[in-house]
């Protein structure tokens, strides 16, 4: 199997991996979708042989979109040595639970809101809209990209043994900077809205209350303040409406 | 007002956003700051886009997609928000396109749990996935039909909030700026509750390092 080629479909394909989400198979259908090129350059010509390693790929399957590169690449090497389907079956089930908790960390809980909060502050202190998504686009990707390639290429080469690459890989440590840069940023943004809130001091009281019910409420403050959008709107249009 | 050629285009854009929010890249084109932008820019005003984007991203760093969970879909909702703002710089349009875009994206979550009921009514039989082209037709079917769901979701989205919006304005009693110091504070206090996605210890430490240096900021900007 040509690398560089496995690599380039595997990784152009795993942008679309979560395409036919489903409630029976997961990600199960797109992870076959991914295999499809690696599966074709491996069994050239022997359709029986693709049949039966699709047949076995696209059951149900479920891992963090970013790492989905790593187990098709991994998968594909092993197809292509023929490895007993039966170990490969135990392996792809063993990488379902580690690539969904170590992309969830690394990336939902600490990178994306780190990046997020980035384009925010930059926003808040004033700089051009551009810059702002620019930078927040930029900062996430590149470690987005990074992943995505280096998970294949390391899929490719390393077969069973890729779990050791991974546990090497030092996801865990960028994770928890990821987490402080965030936790640091939190606090920059927090200040920053509070400092443009405009009026005196009733208003600024206004901004602690609201701040104290974030610490406190945490994601549930997001229903809170819904519900007090919502409520306020109401009285606006309900004063109008009521008027002369 | 909105011509024909400008509603297109912000109905492809959040096409291309709802598919990145699940099925194709998620290069977080379908962040809020980034879709509410974007939509604002193609009418012609992206700070008012960023305006909306960034009280949104606020309220929505909080919102993890982990596993099989029911999750409010961000991104759509943030187009059609980012776009009214932009259109319709009137009394109440602040608070309404907030509210709208935080309510409908509930509508949005819904709509994808919806289509995923509908690919696993057209799953393949085990028979017939060992199809290198029976699997790609229905992958990519999949795709489309997420594509389109977008592009509808903020089609009507936005039908609803340029209707919605002159109304409000006819009928807002409310001094903009109360609803300017409730929005500003609504997004301090969804920061603040950012700190519980970064838990341990020593980072109220560095949230407090970084109300600090905002502070300092705050006060020389």
């Amino acid at each position: 199997m040509d690398e560089r080629r496995a690599t380039r479909a595997i990784v152009w394909r795993s942008f679309a991996v979560q395409g036919s989400w489903n409630y029976e198979t997961l990600i199960g259908t797109g992870f076959a979708f991914v295999l499809i090129p690696a599966l074709r350059m491996a069994f050239a010509g022997d359709d029986a042989r693709i049949r039966a390693a699709l047949h076995r790929q696209s059951t149900l399957f479920n891992c963090h979109p970013y790492f989905a590169g790593l187990a098709a690449a991994a998968i594909a090497r092993l197809e292509a040595e023929g490895t007993d389907p039966e170990l490969i079956l135990r392996f792809k089930a063993a990488l379902r639970g580690s690539l969904g908790a170590i992309g969830d960390q690394l990336f939902w809980s600490a990178w994306r809101p780190a990046s997020a909060l980035t384009g925010v502050m930059l926003l808040l202190l004033g700089a051009p809209w551009w810059l702002a998504i620019g930078v927040f686009l930029i900062v996430y990707n590149s470690l987005h990209l990074y992943v995505r390639v280096w998970g294949t290429k390391a899929g490719l080469r390393n077969g069973l043994a890729v779990a050791k690459r991974l546990r090497e890989a030092p996801f865990s440590v960028l994770g928890k900077r990821a987490g402080d840069a965030g936790a640091l940023l939190a606090g920059l943004c927090f200040a920053l809205a509070v400092t443009a809130v405009p009026g005196g001091k009733g208003d600024a009281a206004l901004a602690a209350a609201a701040a104290t019910a974030g610490f406190w409420l945490g994601p549930r403050v997001r229903r809170g303040l819904l519900a007090a959008f919502a409520i306020l709107w109401i009285i606006g249009v309900s004063l109008g409406l009521a008027g002369p | 007002m909105l011509s024909l050629s400008g509603f297109l285009l912000v109905c492809l854009w959040g096409g291309w956003v709802a598919v990145d929010t699940t099925s194709l890249g998620q290069i977080m084109i379908s962040r809020p700051l980034v879709a509410a932008t974007v939509a604002g820019a193609l009418l012609g005003d992206p700070a008012a886009g960023a305006a909306i984007g960034l009280v949104l991203e606020a309220f929505n760093l909080m919102v993890l997609p982990v596993g099989a969970s029911r999750y409010p879909e961000a991104g759509p909702a943030s187009v059609v928000a980012g776009a009214g703002y932009a259109l319709f710089a009137t009394p109440g349009a602040l608070l309404t396109c907030v509210v709208f875009s935080l309510a409908y994206e509930r509508v949005g979550g819904e709509t994808v749990r919806a289509l995923r009921q509908f690919n696993t009514h057209i799953a393949l039989t085990p028979d017939s996935r060992s199809d290198p082209a029976n699997v790609q037709r229905q992958h990519l079917v999949a795709l489309s039909l997420d594509w389109l769901r977008g592009t509808a979701l903020v089609a009507l989205g936005l039908a609803g909030l340029v209707w919605l919006l002159p109304w409000v304005a006819a009928h807002w009693m409310l001094p903009d700026n109360v609803v300017r110091v409730a929005v500003a504070a609504g997004v301090a206090g969804a920061l603040a509750a950012t700190l519980q996605l970064f838990r341990g210890g020593y980072r109220v430490l560095l949230f407090a390092a970084g109300v600090g240096a905002g502070l300092l900021l705050g006060v020389f900007r």
